[in-house]
């Protein structure tokens, strides 16, 4: 799993700087090679370029998705086991063609916002999908590490060790992974009473990544709406982006900073009121990272083995003093 | 060194303040730690413990994360102070020595009616194998439960290989701490150890028993050790440097020098021969 995030420094050094060049091409350009480089990595989607591909049945950034993610996950087992107690198994594998919302098998799809700005009725297409966190919950918090944050950024599920507890969703403020049963691990374990399938999201295409390429949706994206490179220079751009239009951002802040930046022209808290979520389609609402409040408490967790040093090595020390003078008689 | 004895009350005091306190803030912090690492698994709303008065915040994953970040602190605390407390001023009884497992299959067997107890020490030999094997456990679970809280914290991109080895060594010394911690509760359980459980209570355990089945060690309280010994440590010195007047060293052999007339004593009656005294549970 991790090799393929094992990457080339050299070859890092030498797209990053080819990207710096081609950076100023154009605001939108993705560079091409310099997300296969060493480093974070961050997306940008501009919402002034999406359309939705309102000429296809569906976007293209959907189609190129479930494409590439065709046959990735194991088939079901038939009959799928019935979880206890709540007997609730979740199986998308027979509505794959599902392409409006999240699910195991739709890992991006566009959301339209009908809104109205500075007097003007418009509507926004919005592609939804992973964030990708800073520090995401939804990985750290895994019991079995199954979901881990790699050094470029990605937030990646493993399927071959994924329990589907879905602890992910609960603690991922946008509920992104979608479990499908009868698939996983479990299986092998206890499948009535432990698990309940697979976690699926996206996982910013890291096979394709990882031999320089950009994940599918955005390579095949025709407004050229979402672009991918080294985390400062989106930023950057998306910065940049935001302020020549007088637009707005959304993931620089959002669960303590993410990997994907939106850049609005209109403010997301007009996008967020007209988004109702709903199970697989989630919000644009302002979101806290809830973990940072554990944070405190971590850092004193991490503190202790000091303060049981100091407390050992002086009651220790007063111990072998009084021990000394009752030897020497005193006592 | 607080061992000393106390003819009066029948009476000998085992542990002093200090291992007292290391004993239950460990357990009960343990204990604290153990349940809400359990509910860091996805089981409390699936299995209705959050409908348990008192334990609705188990379904909230971030909430038992505080509460095993709080229990931890404890935890780590007082466990590093054990280590370094004693391991400096060199107390050594609980740590195994040579010939404890034999010893121990030994006592296990004496258990089912076969052979008779050796003397003892302060500790059984399956004390000390017993305690060795709950340091490591909680050696292990400190170190990986680091590593991870260090991922939460400040680096949650850290190498998935690292992150992995942490979270599956935690994962089985959990699995190893709950099943060291059964064992510990059915060891007191044994009739024969039963009279021990009240030395962690109150520190004292009953001074004909131990005379009956911890010889060595009140030989050595008393200065007056046989040989050779079984055991003991450094910390020897403080023992005979703190091995009070007290009253005729009675040795493993001569079970019979008559406890002070204690209620405790009558309960157990006058012991006839050691293992049988032993084994007059309170």
């Amino acid at each position: 799993m991790e090799s393929k995030w094992i990457l080339n420094r050299r070859r890092f050094l030498k797209t990053a700087g080819a990207a710096a060049v081609a950076g100023t091409a154009g605001l939108l350009e993705a560079p091409k090679k310099a997300w296969a480089g060493e480093g974070k990595l961050a997306t940008l989607i501009d919402l002034t370029r999406c359309d939705g591909c309102r000429d296809l049945p569906v976007p293209a950034c959907v189609s190129a998705c479930k494409r590439i993610k065709t046959g990735t996950l194991d088939e079901p087992v038939d009959p799928i086991p019935v979880p206890f107690p709540s007997g609730k198994v979740e199986d998308w594998s027979k509505k794959r063609e599902v392409s409006d919302r999240l699910t195991p098998y739709n890992l991006i799809y566009v959301q339209k916002a009908q809104v109205e700005s500075n007097g003007e009725k418009q509507a926004l297409f919005i592609p939804r999908r992973c964030m990708h966190c800073d520090n995401p919950a939804c990985a750290t918090i895994c019991p079995f590490a199954a979901n881990h944050k790699f050094e470029n950024g990605a937030v990646v599920i493993d399927a071959d060790t994924c329990f589907g507890g879905a602890k992910c969703k609960t603690v991922c403020p946008w509920e992104i992974p979608q479990r499908q049963s009868g698939i996983g691990v479990y299986l092998k374990v206890l499948p009535t009473l432990m698990g309940n399938g697979i976690m699926v999201k996206c996982d910013l295409c890291g096979d394709l990544l990882s031999q320089g390429k950009e994940p599918a949706c955005i390579g095949a994206c025709p407004q050229k709406a979402m672009a991918i490179g080294p985390r400062g220079e989106i930023m950057a751009r998306a910065e940049a982006l935001a302020k020549g239009i007088g637009g707005h951002l959304y993931g620089k802040r959002e669960n303590g900073g993410t990997a994907t930046l939106y850049v609005s022209p209109v403010p997301f808290e007009t996008l967020s009121a007209t988004l109702k979520p709903a199970p697989g389609r989630p919000g644009l609402y302002p979101v806290e990272r809830r973990m940072e409040k554990t944070d405190g408490l971590g850092k004193a967790v991490l503190a202790a083995p000091a303060l049981g040093i100091a407390a050992g090595v002086a009651g220790a020390f007063s111990f072998i003093s009084k021990r000394k003078n009752r030897l020497k008689g005193g006592e | 060194m607080s061992e000393r004895i106390l003819e009066e009350q029948n009476r000998v005091v085992r542990h002093g303040g200090i291992e007292l306190a290391e004993h239950w803030i460990i357990a009960l912090s343990g204990l604290v730690l153990l349940l809400s690492g359990l509910f860091e698994l996805p089981v409390a709303a699936r299995y209705g413990i959050i409908s348990i008065p008192g334990l609705a915040w188990s379904g909230d994953f971030i909430t038992s994360l505080s509460v095993h970040y709080a229990a931890s602190v404890v935890f780590i605390a007082a466990s590093v102070f054990h280590l370094l407390y004693h391991g400096l001023a060199g107390e050594r009884e609980l740590l195994p020595q040579k010939g404890d497992i034999g010893t121990s299959i030994a006592v296990i067997k004496t258990f089912f009616g076969k052979g008779e107890e050796p003397p003892f020490g302060k500790y059984l030999p399956e004390q000390r194998l017993a305690y060795l094997g709950m340091a490591v456990i909680i050696a292990g679970l400190i170190l990986s439960g680091l590593v991870k809280t260090w991922k939460n914290v400040y680096a949650p991109d850290m190498s998935h290989a690292v992150v992995l080895w942490a979270t599956w060594l935690h994962n089985i010394f959990f699995v190893l701490f709950v099943l060291a911690f059964v064992a510990h509760i059915g060891a007191i359980l044994l009739k024969p150890n039963r009279p021990l459980a009240r030395g962690i209570f109150t520190g004292k355990i009953r001074l004909d028993y131990a005379r009956h089945r911890h010889p060595l060690w009140m030989a050595a309280i008393e200065g007056n050790r046989p040989s050779p010994p079984e055991n003991e440590s450094s910390s020897d010195e403080a023992l005979s440097g703190t091995a009070g007047a007290a009253a005729e060293a009675p040795s493993a052999t001569q079970p019979d020098s008559a406890p002070p007339p204690d209620p405790g004593a009558a309960e157990s009656s006058t012991p006839a021969t050691p293992p049988e005294a032993g084994r007059n549970g309170e």
